[in-house]
């Protein structure tokens, strides 16, 4: 009977030797009566398992036979990333500068090793990012595990909050684990996962290792978890200068006078309250949790919050902006145009009143990626999203953007903006601010514009 | 459950010890305050979670207790069914085709000789849609979207508070590292849900009774205090209530770098488990068997007590609890009672693997003759076996007992 055999197998992130007749070497613990240790472990058991005879049911993955259809041989320098990977028993960190191509040396990694990967990404934004390149790379049905959708396949892709979950429950049928901007890592709940897993073949991508002292902030150190690096490439101008060109032009949109009564209303309350209370000296960058906090218990600072959620919310809805909104998108309805609004409710409003394809967290996998691609091909002109094309996303190219107003960063707004305009046979992109004017949201943009 | 954020502003702490802060379920305040929200929440039936979302935050208004309207409603939420609108094409089909029209205009003009009302008239009839259908499916499958089908349980405002608190009790333990507890009864149950909530388990008997158990997951004993177990905890709390005497104890951190908090429950705390009690007897032999044993030795009329699952044999990552214990009034001797009857074949297997495991010498068998569970196959159990052909003779068993009592 299969239960009565010495064996070793897979549970919650952990090996378990079972029915063992001597005991087990270094990594195994006795542990509520079971002898257990890390699944990361795995590949260094091999040799102690086949020379002991006991039986290994921890391996599920498989061959997934896929072929590459991405045509595009690799560059010198990420043939050596790979062959020194390949040397080190696939395991190590290839240290790539931003721009040099990481993703398609990971695709090229996959291809050559045959196995189930599973490929932990930073944010829900890379991760679907790396959704589309494997479906575009390998043609086959992509696993994507994280809250929003949970499906396994042979190649799935995660993100670091959802990996310890997924591993967890299906550590084993990964064979190959690929950390993208592995300098993530060290953190502890997201080391979790690496520490969990059993899969023996191992790839970290980043363009900054983390140095010796950033390592020792966890638990565990990169090395350990996922192997030392394998090949590090710095050519700084490989990123070369791909910030667009681009102009800005800020349209200032007048309230109705019903939205004027309501904002000046509003935000009497909400200013007279910072007045009595000068949150923003006291608190500095977190005033905004500090006001939450005491809206719990104190009437004032609830008027105030409430107040404020008025504001941004009427500000988010103003007539004026759809109207102009309205006029860029008939003027400029001939160019590629992408549309950030300021929240979900007024994404989803100018998706269905101009019938325009959207993009936000709630979008799956497989629709943000038709939407994309079909934006690339021209199929569609417009897209409207509100916060999710952040940071390090490939986002399609476009000749024209629409900020509507907006309360976030200025960081983020550079970001965004010169990820997204290209310059096109030498007319300049545009990006469009519609700002209410009197208001908030016109200081904070006068803010940016000073910088 | 209620999110982090709902519970997180009801933790009070004192020195090292950490409290959630329930609602009083008497006071006229909250009574109101859930009954207005059942009514509401029923006024809901077949709308959109949106409106509903809109009606919460008008409810709430200019109230500060609205984390506790908030938790309530999340409760109401979680026990009702929200369902998207049946449509004749999957919305996301419909975007896909519907969206490669944008962006349109709601008056024509030269560059765009079609309005926004001309294409969906057109798109409304080539699928045989009227507008509005068209436009009520677009959308259709965001959660904001979704329609309240079914409210779930027939609330009272007591009732939803009680059950709120309950939910509060739980969410201290999603910052749980580890959690012990000791019982003294309800061990079926306890056992039975931790297996359900995929915990593991450390278990010591007690030397006045009833058994230690400390709970965590497989990666816990690897990783410095880790919460990934947490939701399972809380997952699992009702189960204790479900007992008549038990203490929890929980290590809780509300933030990586703080120390640990310690969180108490027991049997005094004034909350109710919603949890189902599997019933007294199994089975009809079990209960024929109690109810014999009372008429011939029940009361002062022989040397032996009756018990009812009161003994756990710990057996590594597993238990085995025999459906009696026979207990010498005097000198305190035990027999373990496991009665076999008509058992699927699967389950029969498993239950002599575990019996063979346990190895308990003053354990009966007492095995439904019309099994195909032969001597031979129990030859290596060092327990006693009594075969009965319909039910067990009580006589043989209690020479039985007499003979391997210990």
């Amino acid at each position: 009977m299969q239960n009565d055999t010495y064996h070793l197998s897979f549970q919650g992130g952990t090996l378990i030797l079972k029915n063992a007749r001597i005991d087990p070497p270094a990594p195994f613990q006795w542990i509520k009566a079971q002898w257990r240790c890390e699944a990361y472990h795995y590949p260094l058991l091999q040799d102690w398992l086949r020379n002991n005879h006991i039986r290994d049911t921890v391996p599920r993955w498989v061959h997934p036979h896929a072929s590459l259809l991405d045509e595009r041989a690799p560059h010198d320098y990420q043939r050596e990333a790979l062959t020194a990977w390949e040397k080190h028993e696939r395991r190590g960190s290839i240290v790539l500068p931003t721009g040099a191509g990481k993703t398609f040396v990971a695709i090229h990694a996959m291809f050559r090793a045959d196995c189930s990967t599973l490929v932990v990404a930073p944010t829900i934004d890379l991760l679907h990012q790396w959704y589309a390149r494997l479906v575009n790379a390998f043609q086959i049905e992509i696993g994507v595990y994280y809250g929003g959708e949970k499906t396994i396949q042979p190649f799935t892709v995660t993100t670091y909050h959802s990996a310890s979950d997924l591993i967890a429950e299906h550590g084993n049928a990964f064979k190959l684990i690929i950390f993208d901007e592995v300098h993530h890592l060290p953190a502890p709940s997201w080391g979790e996962a690496a520490l969990m897993a059993p899969a023996p073949f191992r790839l970290g991508l980043t363009a900054t290792y983390p140095e010796e002292h950033e390592q020792t902030d966890g638990r565990w150190r990169v090395n350990e978890l996922i192997g030392p690096i394998v090949y590090t490439e710095r050519i700084d101008d490989l990123v070369g200068n791909q910030l667009a060109e681009y102009r800005t032009e800020r349209l200032r949109i007048d309230l109705t006078e019903v939205e004027r009564q309501r904002y000046e209303a509003d935000f009497q309350i909400y200013s007279a309250f910072f007045r009595s209370r000068d949150l923003r000296r006291t608190h500095g960058a977190r005033w905004l949790m500090e006001l939450n906090r005491l809206s719990a218990f104190d009437p004032d600072a609830r008027r105030a919050f409430l107040a404020r959620r008025r504001i941004t919310e009427l500000l988010s809805a103003a007539e004026g902006k759809y109207r102009a909104l309205e006029r860029l998108l008939r003027e400029y309805s001939a160019e590629q145009t992408i549309i950030f609004a300021e929240n979900k409710k007024s994404a989803y409003r100018i998706a269905r009143q101009y019938l325009v394809p959207i993009i936000t967290a709630e979008t799956k996998a497989a629709e943000r990626k038709v939407a994309l691609d079909r934006f690339r091909a021209g199929q569609y002109k417009v897209l409207v999203t509100c916060e999710v094309l952040n940071e390090g996303v490939d986002v399609p190219e476009a000749k024209i953007a629409i900020v509507m107003g907006g309360t976030s960063g200025a960081r983020e707004y550079i970001q965004r903006l010169g990820r997204v305009l290209r310059k096109v046979e030498n007319r300049k992109a545009i990006l469009f601010e519609i700002l209410a004017r009197k208001t908030i949201e016109a200081q904070q943009s006068s803010r940016r514009g000073r910088k | 459950m209620l999110t982090g954020e709902l519970v997180r502003p009801r933790l009070r702490q004192r020195g090292s010890t950490l409290t959630v802060e329930f609602v009083d379920t008497q006071s006229t305040h909250w009574q109101r305050t859930a009954a207005e929200l059942i009514h509401l929440f029923a006024g809901q039936l077949h709308q959109p979670h949106s409106i509903w979302d809109t009606v919460l935050e008008q409810y709430e208004g200019e109230r500060i207790d609205y984390v506790v309207i908030r938790g309530l409603a999340k409760v109401l939420e979680d026990a009702a069914t929200f369902r998207p609108i049946d449509t004749a094409f999957p919305p996301v089909q419909m975007r896909e085709h519907l969206l490669t029209y944008g962006p349109v205009f709601p008056t024509a003009d030269l560059f765009n000789p079609q309005s926004r009302t001309d294409i969906l008239s057109r798109l409304a009839s080539e699928l045989k849609v009227s507008v509005s259908d068209l436009e009520q499916a677009m959308f259709a499958d965001r959660p904001s979207e979704y329609l309240l089908r079914e409210v779930g349980l027939p609330w009272t405002a007591e009732g939803l508070l009680a059950r709120y608190n309950m939910e509060l009790a739980r969410g201290v333990l999603y910052w749980a590292s580890e959690m012990q507890v000791e019982l003294h009864d309800n061990y079926k149950d306890f056992w039975r849900y931790l297996k359900l909530f995929k915990l593991m388990f450390e278990a010591a008997p007690v030397l006045k009774g009833g058994y230690q158990v400390h709970m965590d997951g497989p990666i816990s004993p690897f990783v410095k205090s880790t919460t990934r177990y947490g939701r399972q905890f809380a997952a699992f709390l009702p189960a204790l209530f479900l007992g008549k005497e038990w203490q929890m104890t929980a290590k809780v951190r509300r933030a990586p770098n703080e120390d640990a908090l310690v969180y108490t429950l027991d049997q005094t705390s004034p909350l109710h488990s919603h949890f189902k009690q599997s019933g007294l007897f199994d089975s009809k032999l079990e209960e024929d068997f109690a109810q014999q044993f009372e008429e011939k030795f029940g009361e002062k009329r022989g040397q032996w007590l009756l018990r009812r699952e009161d003994e756990v044999i710990l057996m590594g990552d597993t238990v085995f609890i025999p459906d009696f214990s026979i207990i010498h009034k005097k000198d305190g001797r035990r027999a373990l009672i496991e009665i076999i009857g008509f058992w699927h074949p699967d389950y029969l297997r498993r239950k002599v693997d575990k019996v063979r495991r346990a190895g308990l010498a003053n354990l009966i068998l007492l095995v439904y003759a019309g099994l195909n569970l032969t001597p031979d196959k129990l030859a290596d159990v060092p327990s006693q076996v009594l075969y009965f052909p319909h039910k067990p003779v009580l006589k043989e068993v209690m020479a039985a007992v007499e003979a391997y009592a210990l």
